[in-house]
């Protein structure tokens, strides 16, 4: 199916693009939201993203399925949109480190017995830093595996297994307050342990 | 650390595992001796059950949900990008879109009466005729192509008449609510063009024409809500005028 589709799309049959549009366009604008934060962000990073298979289709070998290819380009884009937005306070080497120290929310409902709001984990996963929120949200929203995300974002599998934890443990300490316990504390010090390193 | 009351695992040993547990991708053993140290240890299961929760909540989030007039936009960029031959036409393509442009051109009247009700003296209604909402299944895309054309007209003629309604009593309006409404019917405008761009380079587009007729029915209803507004505020209605302009922000 892929192979009738990807023919159309190399002859720049706009109707090709429309239908391929209409298969990827939910699960590519919605990674591309969770990342970005905004919905005119997004919207703009998927006209990039169409606009660049519109000038690459050639390249593609159909090694991986024409979805994988897409998705790919798109969090790849969310990254360069990510990294250039960072880059105005932070060396682009610091991508993948973060040594702020995570201030709770100021409202926060997550208390004790209560349950966990979706409006303020959303709210809480936009305030992530960057490669904290790649990891988070492509493993516990889009359910990758992180074998997947290394491959996606070009890091280790250990890599993002700490960027997951760093993650998970910075929105608790966001929802709940400053970490509550010595178990909040330990596995602060566990998830620092491990190395985090680029391209590796 | 909480070490005392488990000899197999320590509040560090379960931190480095805790995620793995979570995700339920530890083995029995390792399993069981996690389960061992939260039963004994409030802290430890107290941050297993938030990071449970976290997940379980993640997983759950709902979909964001695209703008119609998006795709408008992108095809008339990628044709901008490099111009393609229109597509073939495709009679069963527009089975869908036959009653929706019916609907719509039904709609747009529906609106024009709302307006002349608002209106006095009356305005006359839309000029020209509704299509038949009822069509055979046997139409031709002629007729399809034709229903589109008028349900565009309806459209561009209410739109007119709305906006020479809002040009007329516009003073009604505070200037900070007036210029906000400009400001919203220009982005609708611009995807107005944008969505005509994309008819124009792929004019079977179902997704395009869907993108164009979502973006004139987004112009009819600021339109309306604005004159809406500005018949409110005239009868000193301040708490209804509030009403309106609450609204006017979710559309």
């Amino acid at each position: 199916m892929d192979r009738d589709l990807v023919t159309r799309l190399r002859r720049g049959d706009l109707s090709a693009f429309e239908e391929l549009y209409r298969q990827q366009s939910g699960k590519l604008y919605n990674v591309a939201f969770r990342m970005l934060g905004s919905a005119a962000d997004a919207e703009d990073l998927l006209q990039d993203v169409f606009l660049q298979a519109h000038r690459q289709i050639h390249t593609y070998r159909g090694e991986a399925l024409l979805g994988t290819w897409l998705y790919r380009m798109a969090v790849n884009a969310c990254l360069d949109h990510l990294r250039s937005r960072q880059g105005r306070q932070q060396k682009a080497t610091d991508f993948f480190e973060d040594l702020a120290i995570p201030e709770p929310m100021a409202s926060r409902s997550w208390q004790p017995d209560r349950a966990l709001d979706r409006l303020d984990l959303e709210a809480a996963i936009d305030r992530l830093p960057p490669s904290y929120r790649m990891a988070f949200v492509l493993h516990d929203v889009e359910g990758h595996e992180h074998h997947e995300i290394g491959d996606l974002l070009g890091i280790a599998t250990g890599t993002s297994k700490s960027l997951l934890h760093k993650a998970r443990l910075r929105l608790r300490t966001y929802l709940r307050g400053a970490p509550p316990s010595e178990a909040g504390r330990t596995a602060s010090a566990a998830g620092s342990g491990d190395a985090v390193r680029r391209g590796a | 650390m909480n070490t005392e009351h488990q000899a197999d695992m320590t509040c560090r040993g379960l931190a480095s595992v805790v995620n793995d547990f979570v995700d339920g991708t530890l083995d029995a053993a390792a399993r069981g001796r996690v389960d061992a140290h939260l039963a004994s240890c409030a802290a430890c299961r107290a941050l297993a059950e938030d990071l449970q929760t976290l997940t379980r909540t993640a997983a759950a989030l709902p979909a964001h949900k695209l703008r119609p007039e998006v795709w408008g936009r992108i095809a008339s960029a990628i044709a901008a990008d490099r111009p393609t031959p229109a597509a073939s036409g495709l009679a069963a393509f527009w089975t869908g879109w036959r009653v929706a442009a019916a609907m719509a051109a039904v709609a747009i009247l529906a609106v024009t009466a709302s307006v002349v009700v608002l209106r006095t003296p009356p305005q006359p209604a839309t000029p020209g005729q509704a299509p038949a909402v009822h069509q055979s299944a046997q139409d031709t895309v002629q007729a399809v192509d034709e229903h589109l054309r008028i349900a565009d007209e309806h459209y561009q003629q209410a739109i007119t008449q709305l906006e020479k309604l809002v040009a007329t009593d516009q003073a009604a309006l505070d200037p900070a609510v007036a210029a906000t409404l400009d400001k919203n019917l220009g982005i609708i405008d611009k995807a107005v063009r944008e969505s005509r761009e994309a008819i124009k380079a792929q004019p079977n587009s179902q997704l395009a024409q869907t993108s164009l007729f979502e973006a004139l029915r987004q112009k009819v209803a600021l339109l309306e809500d604005t004159i809406a507004l500005i018949n409110t505020m005239r009868k000193g209605d301040q708490a209804g005028a509030a009403r309106v302009i609450g609204g006017l922000s979710k559309s």
